[in-house]
């Protein structure tokens, strides 16, 4: 009996194992380049849709925003009254989690037809043959469209891998109201900066703090690690930077870089201007401050303004931006913070895709977009409007001049999470700057040499 | 000729198992030696499928790195199984004597174990909330501290922060699993001892522990083994903060696969972790067998 059971047993391993092993016959090939064939599965032949009724699902962290949520689900709502054949499903993920869910779908073989893309994850999604070319999509004259920055940013190996739908350049976002009491100018330099979040940082009656200068964002993820990189960078230190030989190296161990570690400590440690939890402090919980009014600046793009008259609509009129302050004898420095949409190259319906992302870049979406959410918009013609040039948003715009192109390699999620653990740890008082420094750049050496 | 009765029986046997046994070796040896094969392999499930061997093996096992992960996931395990432990065998026996309201006592200590961990972990994180959380409410309140306490921003004391709230969460597993222990032994044996002078510590160290060794060892595997992969509630309240102070090994492996898309070198580690549980399962087994023997 036993021998029995043990052949028994002994069967039903092999045969799990000879499953597992052919279970991966659909993606089994080794790696095959984006440029010379996707993914091995079958070409799907894009549908007519006609009157086929179709869903298009969309993968995206802005419908579980508020604001956001609201305008984009009205965009789909409008979209599905126009196409009475198509309807919209989304799927909404934050966005700390999205790519990670992106990836999760990819991999499960249920990829939807539209998901969110940006400069720090399309080298990786083009690498996993997950994007469809737009070019042909939208069409070259409506690809021109688009803001010349944007597209810079939105095109790898010659192939359109999203079209950009928002911009949210970062800058400075400051409690107009308090400055002006305080009689202060946005700061222009790091030292103004100090000098301006102690002056606003006040203690109450009963001698404890109720108000904070300055509403970090020290949590160890992409929220803090990309806020951090362009202060670093108006240290004049870049996270990476290509060589002659187009080689990526890194900065984070230089001077420089080491006076931006430092200025994060002591602005907890030694000027006290933070709220106490740093660490702990997302972007969630830093809007939260800003609108509590526990905090009179934040580091952010002009997305945060809605997210924040959300929670306090008393809070209309006293918000404002400015570039990010600098190093003396140095320049100020942003990011895009684009976001925007693909089409799976797996999506039956394409071309219903590509109409839906055409319907929500129209001017007057994009403009309602802006005036909920403050983030830009993309097209050329709704970037001139008047309504971009309002006074809490004018900081911002200026700040897009600044914006630097985030490294288009597969690895920079984890070069964000290495500045995010050395800021942590000068924070934490468990190093030096010097030390944590060194440490960040060793973390992203090793990614570029893991990577080449 | 027919086969007699007694032959045919054994088979019903395997008949009755066989729906269980395909849902363990779909849900658990498939997964399982899925995760052994992309071990084997620099891949990102999708198009890239290069075959590196042992490589990621050799990796993490050359990383000390790795190591000193395994280390602080020993020691969130060590304290979380010994606050359980303790916790929950304290209140099985205070539950298990005859005490007033004894019923609803029952009801009340088992909620912790039914809250999802999600809800946990978002609760006792608002609790340690330097501004708004219940902690420094108290505190400030009566006058204790001056200043709000930023508990899980101090890499020292948040590894702790994270252990509370998984006892919290843990002990009602153990209290009746210990309660339905005690049910097993004989009161006989409590009488006999008190008639020849016993006392207190005396019955609970010769007849309770002993009683409840089977029990307590199949509890301590069980709960050494979950809390030894435990995710959820380390990740939602310090994501392996701060600095790396909570980044258990569990973290690690989540963040190799589904932040940097390295499943192969994630399943490399997985399979570690395995070897190390199996481990850890068959040495308790081994001396606490043997203590009985």
């Amino acid at each position: 009996m036993k021998k029995v059971l043990k052949r028994l047993t002994a069967l039903a391993l092999i045969t799990t194992v000879l499953i597992t092993g052919c279970s991966t016959t659909e993606t089994s090939a080794p790696a095959a380049s984006k440029g010379t064939q996707p993914a091995q599965s079958p070409e799907i032949a894009p549908k007519e849709s006609g009157n086929e009724q179709i869903t298009l699902k969309i993968i995206s962290p802005t419908i579980v925003e508020k604001p956001e949520g609201e305008v984009e689900q009205k965009f789909a709502n409008d979209f599905m009254a126009k196409n009475p054949n198509i309807k919209i499903e989304f799927i909404g993920v934050p966005m700390n989690e999205v790519y990670a869910k992106i990836i999760t779908m990819a991999t499960g073989g249920d990829m939807p037809d539209i998901f969110v893309n940006s400069p720090e994850f399309y080298a990786k999604a083009y690498e996993m043959g997950l994007t469809e070319d737009l070019n042909p999509l939208l069409g070259p004259d409506y690809v021109k469209g688009f803001h010349p920055a944007t597209l810079k940013e939105a095109i790898f190996e010659d192939e359109l891998q999203f079209a950009p739908f928002f911009t949210i350049p970062l800058g400075l976002l400051y409690r107009k109201d308090w400055l002006d009491k305080e009689g202060i100018k946005p700061p222009v330099t790091w030292d103004e900066f100090i000098d301006a979040a102690k002056k606003l940082t006040h203690t109450g009656d009963d001698g404890k703090k109720d108000r904070w200068g300055f509403a970090m964002v020290g949590s160890k993820n992409g929220s803090g690690g990309s806020r951090f990189i362009p202060i670093m960078r108006t240290f004049g230190a870049a996270e990476l930077v290509q060589n002659g030989k187009e080689e990526w190296t890194t900065q984070f161990s230089t001077p420089e870089a080491i006076q931006a570690f430092q200025l994060y400590g002591d602005l907890v440690n030694k000027y006290d201007v933070v709220p106490p939890g740093p660490l702990q402090t997302s972007y969630a919980e830093a809007v939260s401050l800003m609108a509590s009014e526990k905090t009179a600046m934040m580091v952010t793009g002009p997305h945060s303004i809605g997210a924040i008259l959300k929670q306090n609509p008393a809070l209309e009129g006293k918000l404002a931006g400015a570039p990010l302050p600098h190093a003396i004898g140095k320049n100020s420095a942003s990011t895009l913070g684009m976001l925007g949409f693909s089409i799976s190259a797996k999506s039956k319906y394409k071309k219903e895709a590509a109409e839906y992302l055409k319907f929500i870049l129209e001017k007057q979406n994009q403009l309602e977009w802006n005036k909920v959410t403050g983030r830009f918009p993309t097209r050329l013609d709704a970037g001139s409007d008047s309504q971009i040039k309002s006074p809490a948003l004018e900081g911002f715009l200026q700040a897009m001049d600044f914006a630097f192109q985030i490294p288009n390699v597969p690895y920079y999620a984890n070069v964000q999470v290495a500045a995010a653990e050395g800021y942590q740890a000068v924070i934490a008082k468990q190093g030096s700057a010097e030390d944590a420094a060194k440490k960040a750049a060793a973390i992203v050496e090793t990614e570029i040499k893991n990577n080449k | 000729m027919r086969r007699s009765y007694a032959y045919q029986t054994p088979w019903t046997g395997y008949w009755f198992i066989s729906p269980a046994l395909l849902t363990m070796l779909a849900l658990i040896a498939y997964p399982l030696f899925f995760g052994i094969y992309i071990s084997g392999f620099d891949t990102n499930l999708i198009n890239k499928w290069k075959l590196v061997g042992f490589k990621y093996y050799i990796q993490a096992l050359s990383d000390p790195d790795f190591f000193y992960k395994i280390g602080l996931t020993f020691k969130f395990a060590f304290l979380v199984v010994i606050g359980n432990m303790v916790v929950g065998t304290l209140l099985g026996i205070l539950l298990n004597m005859k005490i007033r309201f004894r019923l609803f006592f029952r009801a009340v200590l088992i909620l912790p174990w039914l809250f999802p961990e999600v809800v946990v972990a978002l609760l006792w994180k608002w609790m340690y909330n330097p501004l708004y959380g219940l902690f420094n409410y108290i505190l400030e309140g009566l006058h204790i501290i001056n200043n709000p306490i930023a508990w899980l921003d101090n890499p020292d004391f948040a590894m702790f922060g994270v252990v509370i709230a998984c006892i919290w969460k843990g002990y009602p597993l153990v209290m009746i699993l210990i309660l339905a222990g005690l049910q097993s032994i004989s009161g006989d044996l409590y009488e006999a001892a008190k008639i020849d002078g016993s006392n207190t510590w005396q019955l609970f160290r010769h007849i309770t522990l002993p009683g409840l060794k089977p029990v307590l060892l199949v509890t301590v595997i069980l709960e050494t083994v979950w809390w030894f992969k435990h995710f959820t509630i380390l990740w939602l309240m310090t994501a392996g903060g701060p600095v790396n102070a909570t980044s258990v090994i569990s973290i690690e492996i989540y963040k190799i696969a589904f932040s940097d898309f390295r499943f192969g070198r994630a399943s490399a580690i997985a399979v570690l972790v395995f070897i190390i549980c199996f481990a850890i399962s068959y040495l308790y087994r081994r001396f606490m067998a043997d203590d009985a023997k």
